[in-house]
C-alpha cells in the first residue's frame, strides 16, 4: 500500500497534475495479461533463414586460422559469415556521441578477448542445421594470458586485452587513464580528521536475465530496404549502430521495436540487428538471430563488476570531513557502457551527504571477461552500496546511531556538490526521518527537528579550494587504433600503479599519512586547460561545447 | 544432422534400440533432453522413446511402492501410495516441469539437480533396469556416470515406517522453485527416542546425490535435540566435496550445510 506523506513539501507540488501521485495502469498491461503483446519473434516470414554463432572457448586467444569448408558443404547451409565480411567490423555504442573509440569488432578476426566472442557466423534453413554446421567449423587458436582481475589488468605486464586501449583502462577527456574528481583538499582534511576509516567494497556482474533473450528478425523490404523486427530497448541506438556496422544508410533499415520482453539495460547497446541484416544482405532471404538461453547468460552483457576503496576522515562529532574514492569499474574485453556509467558515476559521489573535500579516481578497466553494460541505477547501484555501507562502518567506529550519522551529514537545498551543482530537492533528512519512524529505530530530538529546506546554502555553497593535479596522463587516444604513431611530444607513461592498502577492523587510530603522489609528468598540460570535446551533463548524457 | 524420433511399446525394444547405436538418447519427460536438442547437442541424432505401461505405473509391493520410471512429477504429488514423497516432487521446477519431467529422468540428472534422487537414496530405493536385477540405488548412482546407459523400468522404495522419519528439505535462493543450492534427505528411524539405523544424503553436493555416512555415524544412538545432533552438525561435511557451480561456491555450501542439516533434525520450519 503506498503512503503519500503529503505534508511534506507542500508548498512544493502542484496537486493538479493528471498521473503524478495517482494509480495509473500500464498501457502495454491489457496485452501482456491476455497474452497478445506482440514481440519480435512473433513476425513470421516466408522462408526464414536461421543465424547462429561459433564463440571463443578461450578466455583471451589469437586467431591462428578457421577453415569452414565442411561446415560450408553441411545440409542446409546458406552462407559462412566472417569478419571480413563485415564492411565496418569495429563498434562502440557511445562513439555514435562522439564519447570513446570503436574498439569492439562483430566478429572476431585476429583474436578474442572473452569467452563467448563471436567468431564466425552461420545462416542455415534451419536452428539445428546452422548448430551442426558451427560443429564442424575448425578454429585454431593460439592461446593467450587473460586477466580477470580489474587490479591485475592494470600491474605492468598484465595482458593486453584490448587493441583500442592497450594499457586496458579507457581515455577520459582524450587524456586521462581515469575519471577523476577533485573538490577541496583530501589529503589535508585527513591529516586533521579525528578518525580514518577505510574500506574495500566489491559488487559482482549481475545478468538483467530477460524473460526474452535479444533477437532480431531482418527481411527484405521493397525499394531496397531492410525491415528488422528487434527486440532492442533503444531503437535509434540501434539503428544507428546498424547503420555504422553495415555502412548502410539509416533511411535503408525499416526498424520495427516494441514490446521488449524485459530489457533492464542489457538490450540497449543491442548487437545483433546488424548480424540480422548481415544475413539477409548476403542471403537475399529473412533472417533471425536469436540467443539461447546459454548465450544470454554468458555474452548477454550484464552489469559491471565494480571493485571501490574509499578512506573517510571523520571528526569525533561524526561530521565527515573528507571522503576520497577509488574506484574500479570492470568494463571486460570492451567499452560498451561502462565507461559512460563511471561518468554518471563520479556525478553522484560523495553520495548524498555534504562533505567538504571529495576526491575519486575512477578507472574503466579492461579484463577478459563479457563485456559490461546498463543495468538499472547504472553507475550508481554499486557505489551507493559502497558508501552506505562505508557509513555504517564509520557509524560504527566514532561509536554513533547510524542514522543520526547520516543526517548529520546530509546534504540540504542549497549545498555544493562536489560536481558543482548546487542540491535541490534533497529530501534525505525526511527520508532518513520516515525511515527511522517506521523502523522504530530512536533518533535524538535535534535530528527530529531536522529539514533539508533549512541550514543549506551559505557557506555551504562554496567551491572550495581545491588542488588539482595531472597523475595518471593516458597515451594520447585519437582515431582508429592510432597508438602505432609516436607518443606526442611531453608524453610520459603513467607512473606506476600503487593499489590502495585495506587493513581490515579493528585499526588503531593513527595519524593519517598520504598515499605517496606521483610527480605530475614532465611538460603536462597545465592544469588550469580543460579538456576539449565532449562534456557529461549528470542528466542529459553528453554535450557538445 | 536432423534429430529423429524413434518410439516403441515395450522397453525392451527400446533398449534393444538404445543398446545398437551410440547417437541414441532415452527420453523420459524429455526437460533435459529437448533442453539439449533445443542447444543444438551434437551427441546424439537420435531420441528414443517406449510408451510401456509399466513405465507409467505406481504401484505397492508388500512394504514398498514400485514406482515407474515414467512417472511423472506431477503423478507423485497425485498419488496415495507415494504420499511421503509429495514434498520431494513438490519442489522440482515449476508446475511446467512436474508435469513432464519424471522419477527416471531425475536418476540422470547432473548437480544442481537430482533432488528426487537424494530422496531415494536416504529412502534406500533399488533401481530396476529393464530385463535385470533391482540393484541398490547408491551403487547405481556410483556407476551411473561409467557404465553404458541402460533403460531405467522403475524403483521401489520402501515405505518409510514412520511418516515423520522421513525428512526432506530443498534450499534454494529463488523461492520456490529456484535450483538447490543443496538439498538433504533423511530417513531417521528411532527407538526409544534414540536415533537406530539413520540415512542421510545430500543432493547438489557433489557431482551426484551423495550419502552423508559421517553424520548417519554420528547420530546413531543420539536423541534429535541440540546437545545430540551436536556431533553430527561438525561432521556435516566430512567426507563430502561439494562443487563450486553458478549457484554457490564449494566454501558457501559447507558453510550452509549444517546451518541446513540443524534445522532439518531439530524438525525447525525454515
Ligand atoms: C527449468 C527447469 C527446472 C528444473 N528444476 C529441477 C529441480 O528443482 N530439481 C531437480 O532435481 N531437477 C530439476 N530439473 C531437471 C529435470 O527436469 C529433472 O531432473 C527431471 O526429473 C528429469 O526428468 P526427465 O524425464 O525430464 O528427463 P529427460 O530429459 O527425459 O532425461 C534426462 C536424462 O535421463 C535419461 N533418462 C531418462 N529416463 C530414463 C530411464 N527411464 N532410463 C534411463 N535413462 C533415462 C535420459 O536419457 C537423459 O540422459 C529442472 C529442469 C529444468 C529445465
Amino acid at each position: 500500500m503506498i503512503e503519500f506523506r503529503k505534508e511534506y513539501f507542500a508548498d512544493e507540488r502542484d496537486d493538479t497534475l493528471n498521473e503524478i501521485g495517482k494509480p495509473t495502469q500500464r498501457q502495454d498491461m491489457l496485452g501482456h495479461v491476455t497474452g497478445r503483446s506482440p514481440f519480435f519473434d512473433d513476425h513470421l516470414f516466408d522462408g526464414l533463414l536461421h543465424l547462429k554463432c561459433l564463440r571463443s572457448p578461450h578466455h583471451h586467444a589469437r586467431i591462428r586460422s578457421v577453415d569452414t569448408s565442411e561446415a560450408e558443404r553441411m545440409p542446409g547451409v546458406r552462407r559462412i559469415i566472417r569478419a571480413r565480411d563485415v564492411p565496418h567490423n569495429l563498434n562502440t555504442l557511445l562513439s555514435l556521441m562522439g564519447f570513446g573509440l570503436d574498439d569492439e569488432p562483430m566478429l572476431a578476426d585476429k583474436k578474442v578477448a572473452y569467452v563467448g566472442e563471436p567468431v564466425v557466423a552461420v545462416v542455415a534453413e534451419s536452428e539445428r542445421q546452422a548448430y551442426d554446421a558451427i560443429a564442424k567449423i575448425r578454429v585454431d587458436y593460439d592461446v593467450l594470458p587473460h586477466v580477470l582481475d580489474v587490479e591485475e589488468a592494470l600491474k605492468p605486464g598484465a595482458p593486453s586485452v584490448n587493441p583500442t586501449y592497450p594499457a586496458n583502462t579507457f581515455t577520459y577527456h582524450e587524456k586521462y587513464d581515469h575519471q577523476k574528481l577533485r573538490f577541496g583538499d583530501v589529503e589535508a582534511a585527513l591529516r586533521q580528521a579525528d578518525h580514518v576509516v577505510e574500506g574495500r567494497y566489491q559488487m559482482s556482474p549481475i545478468e538483467q536475465a530477460p524473460t526474452e533473450t535479444c533477437g532480431a528478425i531482418a527481411a527484405p523490404e521493397t525499394n531496397n530496404r531492410y525491415v528488422v523486427y528487434t527486440s532492442t530497448q533503444a531503437l535509434f541506438f540501434s539503428l544507428g549502430t546498424a547503420a555504422k556496422i553495415l555502412k548502410l544508410s539509416s533511411n535503408r533499415m525499416h526498424f520495427i521495436g516494441g514490446t521488449v520482453g524485459g530489457g533492464f539495460g542489457g538490450k540497449v547497446d543491442s548487437i545483433h540487428e546488424p548480424m540480422a541484416i548481415l544475413g539477409c544482405m548476403l542471403t537475399g532471404r529473412p533472417v533471425k538471430f536469436i540467443w539461447n538461453r546459454e548465450e544470454e547468460m554468458q555474452v548477454g552483457a550484464p552489469r559491471g563488476a565494480e571493485r571501490w576503496y574509499i578512506t573517510d576522515g571523520v571528526m569525533n562529532d561524526g561530521r565527515i570531513v573528507a571522503r576520497k574514492f577509488t574506484g574500479y569499474f570492470d568494463s571486460g574485453a570492451y567499452t560498451r557502457l561502462s565507461s559512460y556509467a563511471i561518468i554518471k558515476s563520479v556525478g553522484h559521489l560523495p553520495g548524498p551527504y555534504t562533505i567538504p573535500n571529495v576526491s575519486a579516481d575512477v578507472y574503466c578497466v579492461f579484463t577478459n571477461r563479457t563485456p559490461a553494460t546498463a543495468m538499472r541505477g547504472f553507475g550508481i547501484t554499486g557505489v551507493d552500496f559502497a558508501i552506505e555501507t562505508h557509513m555504517d562502518k564509520v557509524a560504527h567506529r566514532v561509536k554513533m546511531n547510524p542514522i543520526e550519522l547520516r543526517l548529520k551529514n546530509a546534504y540540504l537545498d542549497g549545498d555544493m556538490k562536489a560536481h558543482r551543482r548546487l542540491a535541490k530537492n534533497t529530501a534525505l533528512v525526511e527520508c532518513c526521518q520516515v525511515v527511522a519512524e517506521k523502523a522504530k529505530w530512536s533518533i535524538g530530538p535535534e535530528y527530529r527537528a531536522m529539514s533539508s529546506l533549512k541550514g543549506g546554502g551559505g557557506e555551504r555553497a562554496a567551491i572550495p579550494h581545491t588542488i588539482i593535479d595531472n597523475r595518471g596522463l593516458a597515451r594520447p587516444a585519437s582515431g582508429l587504433g592510432s597508438y602505432q604513431s609516436p607518443p606526442a611530444p611531453g608524453y610520459t607513461p603513467a607512473p606506476a600503479y600503487t593499489p590502495p592498502s585495506y587493513s581490515p577492523e579493528p585499526q588503531p587510530v593513527r595519524p593519517y599519512e598520504p598515499a605517496q603522489a606521483a610527480p605530475p609528468p614532465a611538460a603536462a598540460s597545465p592544469t588550469t586547460t580543460r579538456p576539449a570535446g565532449n562534456r557529461f551533463s549528470s542528466i542529459s548524457g553528453l554535450r557538445r561545447r | 544432422m536432423p534429430v529423429s524420433v524413434r518410439t516403441f511399446q515395450g522397453a525392451e525394444e527400446a533398449e534393444r534400440a538404445l543398446a545398437a547405436s551410440r547417437t541414441a538418447r532415452y527420453f523420459g519427460g524429455g526437460t533435459l533432453v529437448m533442453r539439449a536438442v533445443n542447444a543444438g547437442d551434437q551427441a546424439f541424432d537420435t531420441i528414443v522413446r517406449a510408451t510401456d505401461p509399466r513405465l507409467r505405473q505406481i504401484q505397492m509391493q508388500g512394504d514398498s511402492v514400485v514406482i515407474g520410471a515414467g512417472v511423472t512429477m506431477a503423478q507423485i504429488i497425485a498419488s496415495r501410495d507415494a504420499v511421503f514423497l509429495a514434498p520431494v516432487a513438490k519442489v522440482i521446477g515449476g508446475p511446467a516441469i512436474r508435469t513432464v519431467a519424471t522419477v527416471g529422468g531425475n536418476l540422470f540428472a547432473a548437480s544442481p539437480y537430482g533432488d528426487f534422487a537424494a530422496a531415494l537414496l536416504a529412502l534406500d530405493a533399488k533401481v530396476v533396469p529393464v530385463g535385470g536385477t533391482p540393484v541398490p540405488i547408491g551403487d547405481f548412482l556410483d556407476a551411473r556416470d561409467r557404465e553404458p546407459r541402460r533403460i531405467v523400468l522403475s524403483v521401489i522404495v520402501p515405505r518409510p515406517r514412520d511418516s515423520r522419519a522421513f525428512r526432506f528439505v530443498k534450499v534454494s535462493r529463488v523461492k520456490p522453485k529456484g535450483v538447490a543450492v543443496l538439498s538433504i534427505a533423511a530417513l531417521l528411524p528411532t527407538n526409544g527416542g534414540r536415533v537406530s539405523g539413520a540415512r542421510v544424503a545430500y543432493g547438489a553436493m557433489g557431482g551426484r546425490p551423495v550419502r552423508a555416512l559421517a553424520v548417519e555415524q554420528a547420530l546413531e544412538g543420539h536423541t534429535l535435540d541440540e546437545q545430540g545432533i551436536a556431533p553430527a552438525l561438525s561432521a556435516a561435511t566430512e567426507g563430502i566435496n561439494p562443487q563450486t557451480d553458478a549457484l554457490a561456491s564449494e566454501w558457501y555450501r559447507r558453510q550452509v550445510a549444517p546451518v541446513h542439516l540443524k534445522r532439518l533434525l531439530l524438525d525447525q520450519r525454515r
